[in-house]
């Protein structure tokens, strides 16, 4: 730091008499008087003058002073207020966020605060002496030292943290601040942890080991759960950062029974008047954040489960439900209680059931389930809503044979109640509406009680439609069959090739039925075929070959025309084997197949981009390779000498496939090495970095200082640097004289003070040396020269 | 779900004793021949009974590794019982034991039970460091001392449960301070009315008692 004061001062020079002094000037005599002076008064005056100045002045201030600040922590330590300024200071230099002060001025860069925390931190040292200040119990320093770690953590959020983390008891002090009693303080901690602990599992996890959990709900709750104020809301974001994709926390959550705890919070009011501020909004959002985190799909299975179980006995997915059912509820509130809802029973089977079995107060009541599809496919509910809901209705389906299986009895002819209003009725509805985005929501939803279910793929084949009154009615596969054929929208399409594909797949029933759909196979050939250049296009029809093909492999030859053998020769000679490998491959490059295909919930922002859903995905992953291989292997019945072809085959292939291993693996080293001399210059090139900005730093500050400056009267340049030099050259040399002479002068001074002392020393010992001659000749004793060592003799 | 007790203790020694492995023996009776290494710290728990009370452990396994050492350090403080594990099979994680207990002391409250364990006592075949030599060295340091296999189960339960008993001890002793959390220690729900743990662990009990 000492190279920007002396940089500066050559800037600077001396100040010119009778002229108003800069804030540079001020600020360096401030800082001066912070070093030199030996009274505290005066340093905390002038530390306080510093802080005031430190909003309009800070390049200044932190070019300048930010070592004599560190000093100062560490020296001034014992006077709380000086310790106050400094750190008030410090907070002000390092400021993440502008200044009303210094918006005019286009000398300060707009990540100042970062840089001078870069700098700051550079000494670790540093954030120990912060951490030092946590345990003053002073009001003004610990306040202080917060803020100033919040900044910080602002600022530079990866390096602080592990700085901290390995400062012994680093997290824990942090920790015990949220048993202060003083509010302010307490509240001001919470931010802090909640910008310690972002992102970084280590801190997470100490700080729930240091009862964060016990402590956080003890707020919540004395502040009224979801009726209190913001400081509910910031203890549940940081019960939110301790949680999220933590499962040692999860754990430690589920095991200290804290799921319980979260009950009181979703508490339906009594009394509808008490209505939803915008302060309990985001309370309870948070909330249903958390219980998502317990349970979401990208946990461990067992973690889910037993989360799902807990929640289903204490009562907090009746609690969820109820929302469900409530009045009143705002719309993102419901949309997240229903995906909470979702994700709380998914795959646990007596959580579904318990869903299932929830009653909307309607009048006749409905099943919850009818009263959410009944939203899906109404297009004037909100998008996300209706995301929700089928979102909502997958989890209910999920890995529940039961209830795919209630789902498709309500479309059967033996269904008996015609009067009541069914889920399979709202989706069948849904299918053929007009409206898109109802279609694609119902064939999803009903394609999620197929997956992994023959025996309802099967009985779907059974549900007949009445289309026109008077003719005959048609399967539910065949009306989709002809509605893929006449629809002329994208979302629709390939719904309807999804569902289909999904039903189809493992079950020879459904591929003979769709065979015999009048058109339903040219019109997959003519698809796969069809040259338009498009990704959507390009979609469709890796989709339509994706369906062709499962009509090949899962053809049980039942069908005269479209037997096996004739479809594969049909496709060899109508669209080419690779070509419709190619075809295929076109499905996972879309970019909406990589999105769906990451998790189990629509992640979409508007209504047009909704296309693939995650469980096409998968089974599109399981199928693709298989159904390739069924086509590639030679056409005509397998005799011995086939298989010794085909095994031949199977060799040549390994033997390319180990080949372009090796070659990969040579490739990987490769690109390892390349990696590894990457790393080290970026390396390099960082700490490069790092100087420049400091420099960087420097010279704005210069140039800011510089600017309030009058231009010297007209010295020519190179005279003025001449001079410059010389007189550096001048000061160095009186320094070093001066150091020389100062070494000097103590030096004479110690040596006097020994002279001295000795002096004293041989006088003490001379009149010693007289009383024990004068006791000795009392006694009548020879005095002879020698005795004083004789006595030091028999001493040692 | 109610307990009388909940004691925090985690488990400390070189990397590869068998860590993970006795945690996983004791929470979910199995072992797992190929265990993930342990980055950082994990979690587990279980009950167990001792003089008729239910007692809840709630254990952090942490990693052996130098890397994470300061990160170990942290869990040291808020401790009631510490498993200082070391390998049968492998000398020098026997020869280590001495930093790992001085580091130990250093950062954790002074009534930190301390539990040595020689692990893999099925690898009798293998033994580089005799049972003699685990007892003198757990008697010279007041430790308690057992030998265990993560993979028989031989002892894991005991390891554990006499930890336990030797803080439930101490408790009865009134040694430790069960009203300071930071020891490592909290008093169930149903304990709370009488002593002085205040509200917090009353509610916990209101909301405890209705589900479970
Ligand atoms: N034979 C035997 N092997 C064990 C025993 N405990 C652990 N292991 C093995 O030792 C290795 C390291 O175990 P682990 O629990 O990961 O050690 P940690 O690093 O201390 O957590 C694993 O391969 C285990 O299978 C034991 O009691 N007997
Ligand atoms: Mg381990």
């Amino acid at each position: 730091m000492d190279f920007l004061k002396s940089g500066l001062k050559t800037v600077l020079g001396a100040p010119e008499p009778g002229q108003q002094p800069s804030g540079a000037d001020t600020v360096e005599r401030l800082v001066e008087r912070v070093n030199n002076s030996t009274l505290l008064e005066d340093r905390r005056d002038a530390c306080r003058a510093l802080k005031a100045m430190s909003r309009k002045y800070r390049v200044e201030v932190g070019a300048q002073g930010m070592h004599t600040l560190q000093q100062c922590l560490e020296l001034d330590r014992a006077d709380n207020e000086t310790i106050n300024y400094c750190l008030d200071t410090l907070n002000n230099i390092m400021s993440p966020t502008q200044f009303e002060e210094e918006e005019e001025n286009p000398n300060v860069p707009m990540n100042i605060g970062e840089q001078f925390t870069e700098m700051f931190i550079k000494n670790h040292q540093n954030i120990q002496l912060v951490l030092d200040l946590l345990d003053e119990y002073d009001f003004r320093v610990r306040f202080s030292a917060v803020q100033l770690l919040t900044s910080l953590l602002t600022n530079r959020t990866k390096d602080i943290q592990e700085i901290i983390l390995v400062k012994p008891m680093g997290v824990s002090k942090m920790m015990d601040l949220l048993a202060d009693t003083r509010e302010v303080i307490r509240n001001e901690t919470l931010l802090l942890l909640i910008k310690l602990t972002k992102g970084n599992a280590n801190i997470q996890k100490i700080v729930a080991f240091e009862n964060a959990f016990d402590r956080l709900f003890e707020i919540v709750s004395s502040e009224g759960y979801s009726d209190g104020g913001i400081i509910v809301e910031d203890c549940l974001l940081l019960m939110l950062n301790l949680l999220k994709n933590n499962s040692s926390n999860i754990n430690f959550f589920k095991e200290g029974s804290f799921i319980q705890k979260m009950l009181p919070m979703f508490n339906t009011p009594d009394e509808e008047e008490v209505g939803w501020s915008p302060q309990k909004v985001s309370n309870v959002h948070c909330m249903l954040q958390i219980v998502r985190t317990l349970v979401s799909p990208s946990n461990s299975a067992q973690i889910i489960s037993s989360c799902q179980k807990i929640m289903k006995n204490c009562g907090l997915l009746d609690s969820l439900c109820n929302i469900l059912m409530a009045s009143g509820v705002p719309a993102d509130i419901l949309t997240e209680t229903i995906n909470a809802v979702g994700e709380g029973v998914r795959g646990e089977a007596a959580a579904q059931r318990a869903l299932g079995a929830v009653l909307a107060p309607s009048n006749p009541p409905r099943p919850a389930i009818v009263v959410l599809l009944m939203s899906m496919v109404n297009e004037k509910q909100p998008f996300s809503l209706r995301c929700a809901v089928l979102y909502c209705f997958q989890c209910y389906l999920y890995h529940n044979e039961t209830s795919q299986a209630s789902l498709v009895q309500t479309l059967l002819p033996s269904s008996t109640d015609v009067s009541s209003l069914t889920s399979g009725q709202l989706l069948c509805g849904g299918l053929f509406s007009s409206d898109v985005l109802s279609n694609w929501f119902s064939s999803v939803a009903l394609m999620h009680a197929l997956i992994d279910n023959n025996a309802q793929k099967e009985q779907l084949l059974r549900v007949l439609l009445a289309t026109n009154i008077g003719s005959s009615p048609v399967s539910l596969l065949h009306q989709c069959t002809v509605l893929l054929q006449q629809s002329t929208k994208l979302q629709s399409k390939v719904a309807l090739l999804m569902l289909l594909s999904q039903w189809m797949s493992n079950c020879p029933p459904a591929v003979s039925a769709f065979l015999r759909a009048p058109g339903a196979v040219g019109y997959l050939v003519t698809q796969t075929c069809s040259n338009e250049h498009d990704e959507n296009e390009y979609l469709l029809q890796g989709m339509s070959a994706f369906l062709l093909a499962i009509c090949i492999h899962f053809n049980d030859d039942s069908v005269d025309n479209y037997s096996k053998d004739s479809l594969k020769q049909l496709l060899v000679k109508r669209i080419g084997m690779e070509t419709f490998s190619a075809k295929l491959s076109e499905v996972s490059r879309h970019e909406a197949y990589s999105r769906a295909a990451k998790h189990p919930q629509l992640k979409v922002k508007a209504a047009s981009d909704i296309l693939i859903d995650y469980e096409f995905c998968k089974l599109f992953k399981g199928l693709e390779s298989v159904l390739i291989q069924s086509l590639t292997v030679v056409q005509t019945n397998g005799d011995t000498e086939e298989d010794t072809e085909s095994l031949a085959q199977y060799k040549s292939l390994i033997r390319q496939q180990d080949a372009r291993l090796h070659e990969l693996l040579q490739q990987l080293a490769a690109e390892t090495q390349r990696g590894h001399k990457l790393q080290a210059a970026l390396t390099d090139a960082t700490s490069e970095n790092s100087r420049l900005k400091d420099e960087n730093t420097l010279l704005k500050a210069q140039l800011s200082t510089a600017a309030s400056i009058q231009p010297a009267p007209s010295v020519d340049a190179n005279i003025q640097l001449e001079y410059q030099q010389k007189v550096s050259a001048l000061t160095d040399e009186v320094n070093r004289l001066s150091a020389v002479n100062h070494a000097a002068n103590e030096e004479l001074a110690r040596t006097k003070k020994d002279q001295d002392d000795l002096l004293e020393l041989l006088a003490d010992q001379d009149s010693k040396l007289n009383e024990y001659k004068m006791r000795l000749l009392s006694l009548g004793q020879p005095v002879e020269e020698d005795l004083p060592t004789e006595a030091e003799q028999s001493l040692a | 779900m109610a307990y009388a007790y909940l004691f925090k203790y985690i488990i400390i020694g070189d990397t590869g004793v068998g860590k993970s492995c006795l945690l996983l023996q004791f929470t979910d009776k199995r072992f797992q021949p190929v265990h993930d290494l342990t980055i950082g710290v994990e979690f587990g728990a279980r009950m167990i009974t001792i003089d008729g009370k239910q007692i809840k452990l709630q254990i952090w396994d942490t990693a052996g590794q130098e890397a994470f050492r300061s990160i170990t350090r942290s869990y040291y403080r808020g401790a009631a019982g510490a498993l200082l594990v070391y390998d049968i099979t492998r000398r020098d994680t026997f020869n280590h034991l001495t930093t790992w207990l001085e580091d130990a002391r250093q950062h954790s409250n002074s009534n930190m039970v301390i539990m040595l364990i020689g692990n893999k006592s099925d690898l009798e075949s293998r033994r580089e460091v005799k049972k003699e030599e685990g007892e003198a060295f757990a008697r010279e340091h007041g430790l308690v001392f057992m030998e265990t296999s993560a993979k028989t189960a031989a002892n894991v339960e005991e390891a554990f449960i006499n930890t336990a008993k030797e803080i439930y001890e101490k408790i009865q002793e009134g040694v430790f301070d069960i009203n300071n959390e930071a020891n490592g220690i909290k008093i169930g729900p149903q304990h709370s009315t009488g002593g002085g743990a205040g509200a917090s662990a009353g509610a916990g009990g209101a909301a405890g008692g209705g589900c479970c």
